[in-house]
């Protein structure tokens, strides 16, 4: 148990030098990539709680994403900022004057979140069935509509610009480390048993007293502070926020990712999201013209998409539950592997 | 009345026009195995799902130890002392052994959600004594070198035996068992037949089955209530039970009861 706790403090002590190099010697482009992984990984994990691990299909992410994006930056932003902003309208005059820092701007960007988590969930809940797949898609489908119309909240198709760029390594990897950390206490503990024994079985569960209400609202709540703070994160590292940045491409990626590392695999969520959205920048090459021998391709953009596209397919012919199924990383496994090895190695 | 843990007075059912249960009433006395037969369709789930909150009668009333409980809700009626298994067995598919005894122990865990991620003691402690009940209930069974064994990996006899293990670690007063004998061959019956009357006595419980199987319910019960088409058609002693004329004409037909 001790030796667990040590060498997981070791692995992230080892994983904050590298991201300390990383920051000192990897290209701008790099650093960008890395930061986008960390942040595409909290959206995962957060996602993988609800849908993974509890087995309520949710299709929330992109619109917790956009609320907690637009919250940060709006509270972020100075009010000159605003008011030189906002040209169609004026922004609204509460709004105008508040201005946080970094790091309460992304917590209230997270409870915000989760309180439209709690309405969302609340009636929701109440009901058995793909009601809540129906009503995220369509709260999704709303915050995209009040983005683009709220002209004196959210500055309407123009969006927020000039919001400053605090996300770096440290702010989401930090984050990142904390969210995994939080969700796996979560799963680890009689709450997450709960959580999986409604997604094996609803009716079992309720007959072991499980007030599946509750469980169904916790997981749904957390994931979407965490889902809000990544869209915060987000909106600091791009610095440029608008409606289209949140339409529902963003949820059916983060469903791809952990649909391929594995509904309910924490661990399976964490490679599959290095792998799709590293891979996704390395197969760029074949969105640009070609030298094979003498012959030159053209440069098709979209190419990529269709390697992509074969990847996952022959994930799912070869992983049918996904890179790591249901099963999580540990120690324990680590290291009967590497003396498995050995053994194979005399 | 004092020592019925369970009665049902007066229940019907209906759905829409159909009258599953037509105006039951019946009584479980404490510390007995109570049987309830009856052909196939003759509203026996139906009974189970009215007892266990799953549907809330039309008309009449359950009462558990004195207390109404109808209409409660069917989560709340496992820490006031009543648990169930399922006709078909419906074990946490994904999860072991362990981990699906462990969930029955749910409704004692006291620390709230922000302890786990502290890590407080009480956490620490609870977890701990979930964990080392749940091996104490495997050992009981005879399973607990299964325990990290996924659920589905055991023979179906076996995973009987953990689900019934499952309700039992939610320390109930009243088990109800809904067909505990279906799909088993006449050996696993009779193992299955000691193995109720073990827990029985060991854990201080009382019994309430649905079967379908006669003999089975014959050689358990004490007391057997006979439903067909939603009514009570006969109550008795097993004795009384396989005399009754009514029982036989339900069973086989009109026409075995004159011969």
């Amino acid at each position: 148990m001790n030796r667990n706790v040590i060498l997981t403090i070791f692995s992230i002590i080892l994983l904050f030098v590298f991201l300390y190099y990383a920051s000192h010697h990897f290209s701008k482009y790099t650093i960008i990539i890395l930061n986008n992984i960390a942040i595409t990984m909290i959206l995962a994990v957060s996602y993988n709680l609800i849908n993974g691990i509890t087995g309520q299909f949710s299709l929330a992410p992109n619109g917790f994403a956009a609320v907690g994006a637009y919250t940060a930056a709006l509270l972020s932003l100075t009010p000159a900022q605003k008011q030189a902003m906002f040209i169609i309208d004026p922004i609204m005059p509460i709004l105008g004057s508040i201005h946080l820092p970094f790091l309460p701007a992304l917590i209230v960007a997270g409870l915000v979140t989760a309180f439209f988590g709690f309405i969302l969930g609340f009636p929701v809940f109440r009901t058995r069935g793909d009601y809540l797949a129906i009503v995220t898609l369509g709260f999704g489908i709303v915050i995209d509509i009040v983005a683009n119309n709220a002209i004196t909240i959210t500055n309407g198709p123009l969006g927020l610009k000039g919001i400053s760029n605090y996300t770096n390594v440290w702010w989401s990897y930090g984050w990142l480390v904390f969210t995994i950390f939080v969700v796996m206490s979560i799963i680890n503990s009689s709450y997450g048993r709960a959580m999986k024994a409604i997604r094996d079985d609803e009716d079992a569960a309720i007959a072991m007293g499980i007030n599946t209400f509750k469980m169904k609202m916790i997981a749904f709540i957390v994931g979407a502070f965490f889902q809000g703070v990544a869209g915060g994160l987000l909106a600091h590292l791009i610095t440029t926020i608008s409606p289209t940045l949140f339409t529902f491409f963003l949820t059916f990626n983060l469903l791809v990712i952990i649909v391929m590392g594995g509904l309910g695999s924490i661990t399976g969520t964490v490679i599959s999201t290095i792998v799709i959205v590293w891979g996704s920048e390395l197969l760029r090459v074949f969105d640009q013209p070609m030298h094979i021998f003498n012959f030159t391709t053209p440069g098709i953009p979209g190419l990529r998409m269709i390697i992509f596209s074969l990847l996952l397919i022959f994930t799912m012919l070869f992983a049918r539950e996904g890179i790591m199924g249901k099963k999580e990383f540990s120690w324990e496994w680590l290291f009967s592997v590497i003396k498995g090895g050995k053994k194979n190695g005399k | 009345m004092e020592n019925n843990i369970l009665s049902c007075e007066h229940v019907s059912m209906k759905f829409g026009g159909l009258v599953a249960l037509n105006d039951i009433s019946l009584n479980v006395v404490k510390s007995s195995i109570t049987g309830l037969i009856g052909p196939n369709g003759a509203g026996k789930t139906t009974m189970f799902n009215v007892v266990t909150c799953n549907l809330k009668p039309t008309m009449g009333k359950v009462i558990f130890e004195g207390k109404d409980i109808t209409g409660y809700k069917p989560y709340k009626i496992v820490p006031i002392g009543m648990a169930r298994t399922f006709q078909n067995i419906r074990l946490f598919e994904n999860l072991t052994v362990l981990e699906n005894i462990m969930i029955g122990f749910a409704n004692k865990v006291k620390y709230k959600l922000f302890e786990p991620i502290l890590k407080t003691p009480r956490f620490l402690k609870q977890e701990k004594e979930t964990k080392n009940k749940a091996y104490e209930l495997l050992e009981k069974i005879n399973l607990k070198e299964k325990a990290h064994l996924k659920a589905t990996g055991l023979s179906y006899g076996e995973q009987r035996k953990v689900e019934i293990a499952r309700a039992l670690a939610t320390s109930p007063k009243l088990l109800l068992l809904d067909e505990p004998a279906a799909g088993m061959n006449p050996n696993e019956k009779i193992a299955l037949m000691y193995f109720i009357k073990e827990i029985k006595d060991s854990f201080n419980l009382t019994v309430f089955l649905i079967e379908h199987d006669m003999k089975f319910v014959m050689g358990i019960c004490q007391k057997i209530y006979v439903l067909d088409y939603g009514a009570k058609i006969a109550e008795g002693t097993p004795e009384e039970i396989q005399k009754n004329p009514k029982v036989i004409s339900a069973y086989l037909g009109e026409a075995n009861v004159k011969s």
